[in-house]
């Protein structure tokens, strides 16, 4: 275990200093960025392949892939945004390997004078969102997530996803309109 | 943290520690980078040539133009435009691979690809650079194969042909 002098030091690095540690020093710093992602990549995963079993399984081989191509990532680029490309790669080959045993999701709906902000508390509004978000279509679901739940600029989703800003502008405007009229049918 | 969290960077560190997965060297990426950027020139090369090649070929009817755009037509090549066309989408797919691809709208950028290699074709052809092709360039017996009346002699060239 290594010292707490050394994990404050390594607090205050940012992703690309410890990736060109990683690199060039030690790869046992590599766990300190796994450290950094891995729930938030668990929790991304789950909203693509809605799966946790297979989440998993994406967040190990996409960390996995990260760590043989390290080399070829850019320090002067964002890590957040390449590792999550991974993952959204790794995603979309589990979905693609599963399509046809993919869960079927049970149906709900809402009444139509419900106010999801007012009538359902936070947690509620999350469980409702996240099975929103399920049945609204990937294109769209994926940059929604991306911003809200995740909290990524439209610069990062556009790097993620490799669409230009403008895209990701108008699935996310497309998402929540998707969004209302499937989760407050009238 | 929780256990399945860190069942996933033990795992990935179990590996690494065993030497089951492994670091690909810089010099993988930086090979892998000059060969898509070499085989993007490499395709725009071959795909100007070729456009100029066509340009040369359709501007061949001079006097009794009728009768040798039907020649020409007879005799034309389908590999050219076949192996321009094939060229072209190599390069898009190459392209697809640059960074900047995706922040632009991509369709924008293979369009312009392609009339940038459309009119450099027809400059080049324009210009007479394929006189240069065709007497010393790496394309010349390709060039001598293609042009009507196949064996051009030594005063024979572009420069003879009727431009436009």
């Amino acid at each position: 275990m290594p010292s707490k002098e050394i994990k404050k030091e390594i607090l205050s690095l940012t992703d690309e200093e410890i990736v060109e540690k990683v690199q060039s020093e030690d790869q046992e710093f590599y766990n300190y960025l796994m450290e950094r992602y891995q729930s938030r990549l668990l929790r991304y995963a789950n909203n693509l392949v809605k799966d946790e079993h297979r989440a998993k399984d994406v967040v190990q081989e996409a960390f996995t892939r990260a760590f043989i191509n390290l080399n070829g990532f850019d320090p002067k680029k964002k890590f957040s945004s390449w590792i999550y490309r991974i993952v959204h790669n790794e995603a979309l080959n589990i979905l693609k390997k599963y399509r046809k045993e993919l869960p079927m999701l049970p149906e709900f709906d809402f009444e139509s004078s419900e106010n999801l902000e007012k009538d359902f508390s936070q947690k509620e509004i999350t469980r409702a969102i996240e099975k929103c978000l399920s049945k609204i279509p990937l294109n769209y679901s994926e940059p929604l997530a991306l911003f809200y739940i995740e909290e990524k600029s439209y610069e990062e989703i556009g790097d993620i996803l490799r669409i230009p800003q403008g895209t990701v502008a108008t699935r996310i405007s497309r998402a929540k309109l998707l969004m209302q009229k499937i989760c407050q049918k009238k | 943290m929780p256990k399945e969290v860190e069942n996933i960077s033990s795992a990935v560190m179990d590996k690494i520690h065993k030497g089951q997965i492994k670091m690909r060297p810089r010099s993988y990426f930086l090979l892998g980078s000059l060969l898509v950027f070499i085989g993007l020139v490499a395709s725009s090369i071959t795909a100007i040539f070729l456009v100029s090649l066509m340009s040369f070929l359709m501007r061949t009817h001079g006097p009794m133009g009728q009768f040798r755009l039907e020649q020409l037509l007879s005799s034309f090549s389908l590999w050219v435009p076949l192996i321009a066309i094939l060229a072209l989408i190599f390069g898009v797919v190459l392209l697809k691979k640059f960074d900047f691809s995706y922040k632009k709208n991509f369709w924008f950028l293979v369009l312009g690809f392609v009339l940038a290699i459309i009119a450099t074709g027809w400059v080049v052809d324009m210009a007479g650079l394929d006189d240069i092709w065709l007497k010393r360039g790496p394309m010349r017996g390709m060039m001598r194969n293609v042009v009507p009346g196949g064996n051009l002699g030594p005063g024979q060239n572009c420069g003879g042909c009727n431009r436009n």
